[in-house]
């Protein structure tokens, strides 16, 4: 039987504050809501936050329409799930950001392509497109995100 | 039931076997004691060793070994427990060759081979193959393998990158190694090679990444391919020819697996064979099941989609078709039908035939005589299954319920089975001391909504927004003890919140054993389904036991645990709880799974305590 490491809420939040160099921006979702099973309690592996510029497009409902919609149409919900939850890709939906959580990071993940399958998408899709998909995959557990899966 | 279970080998094998047929340490072994009169074996069983990914070419699952037995299962003790030093899913089951023992990882494929001699499962060598890791984002459900074979010294399995080996079963040495696919359009070979005479028969996987499935056969001796089946596409191609004899007009006809899909959707049209492949030596036929259709969305395809979710059967030498029955035409639920074909002649409506029965998919039963493809009985054998009433065995068709029939732009709720199917891939096992077939069932139901798919070669190609769930009922997981020649279920053992995911093993003892994803390894009683003995294990059982004789002459049990595949793979921390649409709809009913288990493969061995 597998023991949970979830802390109490204030707790948590302290933690967090404590490793603030490693945790997610300001984008992640607040603390204590459904279903996640796994918390991490230390530092969260990755990059950190480091000196982003901006999503240039800003993270409107219509940016986050197209970035959704464009999750679908380029087979990206394929490998990492209906509402990027993971699958044969990792999940987008948790903490953990192996190459980086901030715009810019996210932005090169999907242009660049990444080890072990992810393709490098920047001769395929316009840097419109691909900032649309990062405000997507930014606003992930967010009040913000399109279809979000119903609990 | 008789108390003593000590076996007494008849040796009932009239014909001559082929000289490399699945080597015996024990000698062939056709029939067993105490085998129900209407039952006839068609080739022999694992006896001592065991040398094929089923033990057996007829994939019955069988031993005859019975120093286990129902008095004493309750001694069982734990003699070797190994890591593999692999997280992800270990599927398949290990082989035993006189005193080594070889067991074939997930990704990296490694090979690790046991000197059984020795206590506590020390190595006699180990072979690393590197395959290319960039096949691991291009394997739909988690890096698997699903296991070996043994012919003529060497030990051949497939790479997740779409090669082939063959490794000196003594030095570890790399005898050859051919590339049968190509991951950049998303080919991976899951499936466990099967040697038959001078040949390896190997299989795509890729049927989520529009994979045109094939089938392939290798020289054992070199690696050359011989010849290469397409399971869509024009009759050359898919080597039909002048033996081509389908049963139903249905599957009759000129390049069907071409006019039955708008214009060239066959070259992304699936039907891959990433399951189990059966042998009938007195026939020379092998006896395969196809995967789903390409893309998932069924109205991007019309017509029946041949040849995907059918059975085929093939000449091994040739490559040539005998027969094929497609189960389900223009597949609306991703119900591959790659599951095992266990090969038995058996009194079946009244008089003696030469059986196949496949244990489907769909959630039916459906027993077909081999040497025709005529479908004998088409029965539930999980309750909840609603996407048809029944089969009409006349004309082979099914009776669909039409509003289970998915489409664009319609989410179509509660659709029983799930995609992950009645049963999954794991195979059953058959007690001819019983005549009963020991399924690990599901109990899993969907939601699908077709929705748009772009084909980009080496990414996923589905078209489907799916998300699957507990069945009713109150249980996940059966392992069920089915009658096959009375057409009913006799016992079952529920599990409440998981699928039953490993394989089954039959053996003389009268002991079946199987394992749960949570970890539980079980002994249960072969005729009232009692659970002898249970041990729990460092992860979920996905594997397939075996059982074989070690040097001292005693009776042991292998499997692996390491909880992955398909549905296992939710337990891997890269796949979120909250998303009941990731990893292909799954999660959704198996969200639970990351509070019961955890990754982690390794290889057990028990055994009786004096």
């Amino acid at each position: 039987m597998r023991i949970s490491h979830r802390l109490p809420a204030a707790g948590y939040r302290l933690l967090l504050f404590a490793t603030i160099a490693c945790a997610k921006p300001p984008t992640a979702a607040p603390e204590g809501e459904r279903a996640v099973v796994r918390q991490p309690v230390g530092p969260v592996p990755g990059v950190g936050e480091l000196p982003s510029a901006p999503n240039p497009l800003g993270n409107n409902r219509d940016v986050l329409q197209e970035g959704r919609r464009l999750f679908v149409q380029y087979n990206c919900s394929g490998c990492h799930g209906g509402r990027a939850g993971g699958g044969m890709a990792p999940s987008l939906r948790d903490r953990i950001w192996i190459y980086g959580s901030s715009p810019d990071h996210v932005f090169n993940s999907i242009a660049e392509g990444r080890a072990h399958g992810m393709p490098a998408w920047g001769t395929r899709l316009t840097d419109r497109q691909i900032w649309a998909l990062t405000a997507y995959v930014q606003s992930l557990r967010t009040k913000d995100e399109p279809e979000a899966p119903k609990p | 039931m008789r108390k003593l279970a000590v076996l007494i080998l008849l040796v009932a094998c009239k014909k001559e076997a082929p000289s490399n047929l699945s080597p015996q340490r024990e000698g062939a072994v056709t029939a067993v004691e105490g085998q129900k009169p209407e039952v006839r074996l068609i080739a022999p069983l694992a006896n001592g060793d065991w040398t094929l990914p089923a033990g057996d070419y007829a994939h019955v699952r069988y031993s005859p070994l019975a120093q286990i037995t129902t008095q004493n299962a309750p001694n069982l003790r734990m003699v070797t427990a190994l890591s593999t030093g692999i997280a992800r899913g270990h599927e398949g089951g290990p082989l035993v060759v006189g005193d080594t023992l070889y067991a074939v990882t997930p990704f990296p494929n490694n090979l690790i081979a046991v000197d059984l001699t020795k206590p506590g499962g020390q190595l006699k060598f180990l072979y690393e193959p590197h395959p290319d890791p960039r096949a691991v984002g291009i394997a739909c459900c988690d890096v698997v393998n699903r296991g070996a074979s043994y012919a003529q010294g060497k030990i051949v399995y497939n790479l997740l990158d779409a090669e082939t080996v063959a490794v000196d079963a003594q030095t570890g040495r790399e005898l050859w190694r051919t590339r049968v696919g190509n991951i950049d359009k998303g080919e991976t070979t899951t499936m466990a090679a099967l040697v038959v005479h001078d040949k390896v028969l190997v299989g795509s996987s890729g049927g989520e990444l529009g994979v045109r499935g094939w089938i392939a056969a290798l020289d054992l001796a070199t690696g050359r391919e011989v010849w290469r089946a397409y399971n869509t596409g024009p009759d050359k191609d898919v080597l039909i020819g002048g033996s081509f004899k389908p049963f139903y007009p249905k599957d009759q006809g000129k390049d069907l697996g071409a006019t039955t899909w708008p214009a060239d959707q066959w070259k992304l049209g699936g039907a891959n064979v990433w399951g189990w492949i059966s042998y009938d030596p007195e026939s020379n036929l092998i006896f395969y099941g196809t995967g789903n259709p390409g893309v998932w969305n069924a109205d991007l395809r019309p017509g029946d989609n041949k040849w995907s979710c059918s059975i085929i059967a093939r000449n091994p030498d040739t490559g040539e078709a005998r027969w094929a029955y497609q189960i389900s035409k223009h597949d609306h639920w991703d119900y591959d039908e790659i599951m095992e074909n266990v090969l038995l002649d058996m009194q079946f409506g009244g008089r003696m035939r030469k059986l196949l029965i496949h244990p489907a998919r769909d959630g039916f039963m459906l027993v077909l005589d081999r040497e025709t493809g005529e479908l004998l009985s088409a029965d539930k054998f999980v309750e909840s299954t609603n996407w048809a009433r029944g089969f009409d065995l006349k004309t082979g068709e099914a009776d669909e319920d039409e509003r289970k029939h998915t489409g664009f732009g319609k989410i179509v709720e509660h659709i029983c089975p799930s995609s992950t199917g009645a049963k999954e891939f794991v195979p059953s096992a058959f007690s001819p001391r019983t005549g009963l077939l020991y399924i690990p069932a599901h109990n899993t139901c969907m939601s699908y909504e077709g929705i748009e798919a772009n084909y980009i070669a080496g990414t996923p190609y589905l078209g489907a927004d799916v998300k699957m769930y507990v069945g009713p009922g109150g249980y996940q997981g059966e392992l069920i003890a089915w009658d096959v020649a009375g057409r009913k279920k006799v016992w079952g053992i529920k599990e409440e919140k998981l699928p039953v995911y490993s394989g089954v093993l039959a053996t003389g003892g009268d002991v079946v054993f199987y394992g749960t994803m949570d970890g539980w390894f079980r002994a249960v009683d072969a005729r009232n389904g009692t659970v002898l003995w249970q041990i729990h294990v460092g992860s979920g059982i996905v594997g397939n036991p075996i059982t074989y004789l070690g040097p001292d002459k005693k009776q042991y049990v292998a499997v692996y645990s390491g909880v992955g595949g398909w549905m296992g793979a939710v337990a891997d921390p890269n796949i979120s709880a909250d998303d009941p649409y990731a990893a292909l709809g799954v999660v959704g009913a198996m969200a639970e799974i990351k509070r019961m288990t955890a990754q982690g493969g390794a290889l057990y061995v028990f055994g009786v305590q004096p």
